[in-house]
């Protein structure tokens, strides 16, 4: 009642004088604001200007400036003027913090002026406690599965989480999608392919009862799966080929990339798939995988330019392995305490650097993965090079003394040959010359020596010998050191301010470390993927939920913490957290789970009549159409276009790039195209240099891999249309496309069959008409100027084959290709 | 901000009924007055573009920027900060009392031994009105002093390129964040239906180091992000029609695209396919537009030899120019990179002959953008930004010939158009031109300027990216109110 009061009165501008009807209640009312606002600077573990507040008695009593309040005067006092920011020589408090809302001020003030009642037994702040109970840092619990009206639709736990929620606000779920809609859904989202004829027309046709979920395990099965979510794993390790920074040199690091792809083939349980990359060399015999794996922390940029303080970059990159540890796994923006305590989570400026000091101790060599005879060959040249190296170097010093001899030998025509600068030396008496033009001669005076010339061939293939034996991968790793390092807190985030000394730890707010002894990287792993942790479980599901309904079950998967939103369905992502847990961590049990539930299985139609209610389709009365992944709006072309080269990991390729891209950056980097198979492999494996990446996936928004990308946004702008158009490697795919159409399909078939690898589908009537009226139009064309077609053909269409049709066929493969639905999930 | 559409079951047929049926004949030009009138439908189209212009949050007094960077570090002290005393104390010793505990660039040679000073050997002279001192090395410029503001005393906080280049963009040296450009149309939309909102061009040896980061749209969307202006082949990429695709081709081609995403417009009423449709028309409007923009052929010689262009040669100049066409057709936010000022005194990076050839590069062009918009009558809708990622120091650097090392503390930047005044000069450095002593403008203080010139005010112009609003001030940036006219 007194609430509704204050609120009109506030509405009325007299919140100033909302002397309260009823009293105000201190511990429920009152306590609870200021500890919000203001106890972390005038509370148990700080009291900024002399004072305290966190009980009623030690604000009466006061700060430097004097008593908070005077009981009765509340509109007087110190810290309602405060509040307002109208006190003297004083800031408005909280400080660099939004003011409080005047109903809220109005209310301290009324309860000041009311007396200032408090029981006298008041409590203070614990400073020892955790200092939050917001949601996320509780442990999930396993609620029951609500009940629901509609019994006959949940198809597992999940449905009847969103189904009562939907029961809730009166909405009816949308139908199943079709099944083409779904083979091709799945397809996408398990493998990112879309499904090929065979495939559709064999789930068409399955009326088993499991049918459906037949599918979902060959899914699953599949090693293109691996590729698929792989990828997504990559985002967050923010895996590149080069070093970023201006110098942006190669690096080789696809073999991390591989161990992803692989590990998540074989389901390697989430915990273990954790504790490898971020420690897998602290583990007991640690396997060559297991070293490997450690490459997460080692996709971070290296800065190698000129006058750079190396221990300033590698202190970044450590920077960025907490950041992007507290992200990935435990979804907090811990990066907020480089410089100060978080500003809204429970989180402090010296814990940061507890977790810093788990990360700093580490070396970061590169792994040799050729076999131990390679590696023995390798050396042997090398020794020979070195002894030729030794003997050159003598037989330089015993040629020195022949060089003024050929230096008198040079008759006129031999001089002319040489470079202007060096005639210009040979004509400066020795002790004038400088000592580069010194240095400049006596490479030429060697050059035409024939002994010289013939050692260093010897070099040179040598060495090149040794550089095709090298071919084995290497891999950057980490590798913890024997002797650790010293860890401190940097004041303000400045590495060259240490303060205090700081040892591994981790934030209070969570549950604590239980290892005895001096924790370690595996520690903090182990801890990460402890049940007990609240976060862990919780922030990985909900990942893969968004990369199935478009946004998280929390909309802000990258900040669970207090300044994040709200879970749609909390219970439904506590269940399906301790699921995961439940599942030894099994991340295919959870995908098999989400994508067989009926909530999955929902059209994406949009609901018109669910515009106004949930127009953000937060209460998932609906799928949703999502546009696909950088990546595989490229795979989706190769598969249509029958090019598709399967292959699975290896050193990154050269897919075709527009001329001057790699221009805008500071070194020139070579990109020559790759060619025959190599030039259609999937879209992940295309090379990612960080100063100039493909411009295909940075136009359909891939994340630039200069941090952890927890989610990618999904832009539709007309550089995409103009990829899609134009770009050579596209049209590749359209010419493709339109020679497979005619190599595969009978005439009356075609445009059906183009269409369906494209979308999956079968055209409707008009979109056939369409289709056709284009291919006429384009046939049309070409018998008045069959020249025309020569041109827009591939080069390697031979002679052989109606080029006219080949020609028309590419156009109408263009329009396919460019389709909403074909880049688009349904 | 946007009111969902009220939903009418009976138009919602009568739409159907219309598309199925009329879809096919629809032509291109029809389409393109709905999308452009945003009425698809006989409603409010959902189409929300994300490019439109927007209001501002004051008064705006410019509408573009031209922003011309000096990539790599020019030296501000043989080109506009006369220290006379530095001349007459070449190669002493620099007084330890202003190195002690500063960090620099190549930490280990450089502060081996104590730096020792390095007077410039270029002349100075006074110019205009304003009687500002600018070297010999810029005689262009020197005529346009009484038109821009000189600032002396600008400073940043880090000293390696790629960082500080970061820095300088985005307000951060760390990697994430919006660059300016994207900031800058995400806050005001673009005039431009034809171009992108942001574009970069890039001239010099070398691209600007850390490449595309330094013109990304971090964790704004994508849309924002700078559209390179490519020097040779396409202008943007992917503008020109595959082999054997002419024109008309073309056009069928996208009106079949667009035909059938019509349909599945209809059949899904999902808007983002009526985004993508009009994402189409404006590729294929690009396609006219880029290479009209970058034929230069209309205009006249006296322009091109104001501008120092030699046809067909990508050079600063030229782009100084296509800066000016892009003003003109509503882009908003035009970057200009040139490289490579680094003069360490190595081989190629000298304050002698390379730095000569450098300003020769840049004097005649920049000063010739400003006369040129200031006669078109655009120069007070414009603002126009020089400057590079930091300074040079005072000290000179020990290298095969004449170089100085990577300064952050003071340099120099100039602005003119769009509500700066003219011909004032601001801020001043100490007699060696190490220090600022009074006006220190901090790279926080230039993007909160910018940014107010162009009416946004920048703690008003947030991004909520992981629980908190981002800024390109980030907590900092004070208006320079100096910088006002």
């Amino acid at each position: 009642m007194r609430f509704v009061l204050v609120a009109i009165l506030a509405l009325c501008g007299f919140a100033g004088q909302a002397t309260a009807a009823d009293p105000v209640d201190y511990l429920k009312e009152i306590k609870p604001l200021l500890a919000d606002n203001c106890y972390k600077c005038h509370g148990a573990s700080a009291q900024k200007g002399g004072l305290r507040l966190d009980t009623a008695a030690w604000a009466l009593k006061g700060g430097d400036t004097g008593p908070a309040f005077l009981a009765g005067k509340g509109a007087d006092s110190l810290l309602v003027k405060a509040l307002r920011g109208t006190a003297e020589d004083m800031h408005r408090m909280p400080l660099k913090k939004p003011p409080l809302p005047e109903d809220k001020i109005a209310l301290i003030q009324a309860w000041i002026d009311a007396g200032a009642v408090a029981p006298a037994d008041e409590k203070p702040e614990d400073p020892n406690a955790s200092g939050s109970i917001h949601w996320s840092f509780i442990p999930p619990t396993r609620g029951a599965e609500p009940e629901v009206g509609q019994k006959n639709w949940p198809r597992n736990a999940i449905d009847h989480f969103t189904l009562a929620r939907l029961e809730q606000e009166k909405i009816k779920p949308a139908p199943e999608a079709d099944r083409v809609t779904l083979i091709r859904r799945l397809s996408l989202d398990l493998l990112g392919l879309p499904p090929k004829p065979g495939e559709v027309e064999a789930f068409l046709h399955d009326q088993s009862p499991g049918a459906y979920e037949k599918l979902v395990d060959r899914l699953l099965a599949s090693p293109h799966y691996g590729e698929r979510w792989g990828r997504h794993w990559l985002d967050l390790a923010r895996y590149a080929d080069s070093n970023g920074y201006s110098i942006d040199a190669p690096r080789s690091i696809w073999k991390y990339r591989d161990w992803v792809i692989d590990a998540l083939n074989h389901d390697l349980p989430f915990d273990e798939f954790t504790i490898e990359q971020l420690a897998g060399d602290l583990l007991p015999n640690a396997t060559q995988d297991q070293k490997i794996a450690t490459g997460f922390h080692r996709n971070t940029m290296i800065n190698e330019e000129g006058g750079v303080d190396k221990e300033q970059f590698r202190i970044e990159s450590i920077i960025d392995r907490v950041n992007t540890t507290g992200n990935a796994f435990l979804g907090l923006t811990i990066g907020c305490c480089q410089c100060h305590d978080h500003k809204f989570d429970p989180l402090t400026q010296k814990e940061y650097y507890q977790m810093f000091a788990f990360l700093n101790n580490a070396d970061e060599p590169t792994l040799d993965l050729a076999p131990p005879e390679e590696i023995a060959r390798r050396e042997a040249v090398r020794e020979q090079i070195k002894a030729i190296e030794g003997e050159m170097k003598s037989y330089l010093e015993s040629l020195a003394a022949e060089q003024s001899a050929w230096e008198k030998s040079l008759t006129p025509e031999a001089v002319a040959k040489l470079k202007p600068e060096i005639t210009t030396i040979l004509e400066t008496p020795p002790a004038k010359r400088t000592d580069k033009q010194r240095r400049d001669l006596v490479e030429v005076f060697h050059g035409q020596d024939p002994e010289f010339k013939k050692r260093k061939a010897k070099i040179a293939r040598l060495e090149k010998q040794e550089k095709k034996d090298s071919q084995s991968a290497t891999t950057m790793i980490m590798q913890e050191r024997a002797t650790p390092r010293e860890s401190y807190l940097f004041i303000k985030g400045d590495f060259t301010r240490h303060g205090e000394i700081v040892t591994p730890g981790v934030p209070k707010v969570l549950p604590p470390l239980t290892v005895t002894g001096k924790p370690t990287r595996l520690d903090l792993a182990r801890w990460i993927v402890d049940p007990k942790n609240p976060l862990t479980a919780r922030v990985t599901v909900n990942r893969m939920w968004q990369e199935y309904f478009g946004k998280g079950l929390v909309e802000t998967e990258n900040d669970f913490g207090t300044q994040g939103a709200l879970p749609s369905h909390p219970e439904l992502l506590d269940w399906l957290a301790t699921e995961l847990i439940r599942q030894q961590w099994s991340l295919k049990a959870i995908h098999r789970l989400i994508v067989t539930s009926a909530t999955y299985r929902q059209s994406s139609r949009t609901r018109p009549e669910l515009a106004v209610i949930d127009p953000n389709n937060k209460l998932l009365a609906r799928q949703s159409r999502l546009r696909l992944d950088a990546e595989i709006v490229r795979d989706a072309a190769l598969t249509a276009s029958g090019l598709l080269n399967e292959t699975i990991g290896g050193p990154s390729v050269y897919p075709p790039l527009p001329d001057g891209v790699m221009t805008l950056g500071q070194t020139r980097r070579e990109w020559k195209a790759s060619t025959g198979a190599e030039r259609y492999r999937r879209g992940m494996y295309t090379f990612f240099w960080r100063a100039t990446p493909h411009p295909n996936l940075i136009v359909f928004d891939a994340p630039d891999a200069t941090g952890a990308c927890t989610r990618r946004p999904r832009s539709n702008t007309p550089l995409q249309s103009l990829t899609l158009l134009n770009d050579q490697g596209f049209f590749e795919l359209a010419q493709g496309l339109a020679a497979r159409v005619l190599r595969e399909a009978p005439e009356n078939k075609q445009i059906d069959y183009a269409f369906e690898l494209c979308v999956a589908r079968q055209p409707s009537v008009t979109e056939k008409q369409r289709l056709q009226e284009l291919l006429a139009q384009q046939l049309a064309t070409y018998e008045t100027a069959p020249e025309e077609a020569r041109k827009i053909v591939s080069s390697n269409a031979g002679e052989t084959g109606d080029l006219k049709q080949l020609a028309a066929w590419t156009t109408v493969s263009r329009v396919l290709l460019n389709l909403d639905e074909t880049i688009t999930r349904e | 901000m946007h009111q969902p559409p009220q939903n009418d079951p009976l138009r919602d047929v009568t739409r159907r009924h219309f598309f199925t049926k009329c879809a096919m004949g629809l032509g291109s030009i029809a389409l393109a007055s709905l999308l452009s009138e945003q009425k698809l439908f006989g409603r409010e189209s959902k189409l929300v573009n994300p490019l439109a212009p927007k209001t501002s949050h004051v008064p705006a007094r410019a509408k573009n920027i031209i922003y011309l960077f000096m990539a790599g570090g020019p030296s501000q002290l043989e080109m506009f900060d006369y220290k006379p005393k530095l001349v007459e104390l070449n190669a002493q010793p620099i007084p330890e009392s202003f190195v002690k505990d500063k960090r620099f660039a190549f930490m280990d040679t450089f502060s081996k031994d104590r730096p020792k000073l390095l007077g410039t050997r270029r002349k100075f002279a006074r110019h205009g009105q304003s009687g500002a001192w600018v070297s010999e090395l810029l005689p262009h410029t020197a005529t346009i002093v009484d038109d821009i503001t000189l600032i002396h005393s600008c400073a940043t906080d880090v000293f390696n390129h790629a960082p500080a280049k970061l820095f300088m963009n985005t307000g951060s040296s760390q990697f994430g964040r919006p660059s300016m450009g994207a900031w800058v149309t995400y806050g005001l939309g673009s005039e431009s239906q034809e171009l992108p909102g942001f574009v970069v061009l890039q001239s010099g040896p070398r691209g600007p180091r850390g490449g595309s980061v330094n013109w990304g749209s971090g964790f704004l969307p994508t849309t924002y992000q700078g559209v390179p202006l490519r020097g040779k082949g396409d202008p943007i990429l992917d503008l020109s029609n595959p082999q054997g695709v002419d024109a008309t081709r073309q056009r069928q081609t996208i009106d079949a695209i667009r035909d059938l995403n019509l349909q599945r417009l209809v059949e899904t009423g999902d808007a983002e396919i009526e985004t993508r449709i009009s994402a189409y028309e404006m590729a294929y409007r690009m396609q006219s537009s880029g290479p009209e923009l970058i034929d230069l052929a209309k205009e006249k010689p006296e322009t091109l030899e104001m501008y120092g262009i030699q046809p067909g040669q990508p050079s600063f100049a030229n782009n100084c120019l296509l800066a000016r066409r892009l003003v003109e057709r509503g882009v908003r936010f035009i970057q200009l990179y040139h490289t490579n000022w680094d003069s360490h005194g190595g081989p190629g990076e000298d304050l002698d002959k390379s730095f000569d050839k450098l300003c020769k590069e840049v004097d005649q062009a920049g000063a010739a953008l400003v006369k040129d918009l200031k006669q078109r009558g655009l120069l007070d809708d414009t603002l126009v930004v020089w400057g590079g990622e930091f300074g040079r120091t005072p000290m000179g650097e020990n290298r095969e010939t004449t170089g100085r090392n990577h300064h952050i503390d003071a340099f120099t930047m100039w602005m003119a158009g769009g509500g700066v005044p003219k011909g004032k000069i601001i801020g001043a450095t100490d007699e060696l031109g190490f220090s600022p002593v009074e006006d220190r403008v901090h790279v926080h203080d230039i993007h909160a300027t910018m940014l107010h010139l162009l009416g946004l005010d920048h703690k008003k112009l947030t991004f909520r990216f992981q629980g908190r609003d981002f800024r390109l001030t980030d907590v900092h940036g004070e208006l320079v109110t100096k910088l006002l006219a």
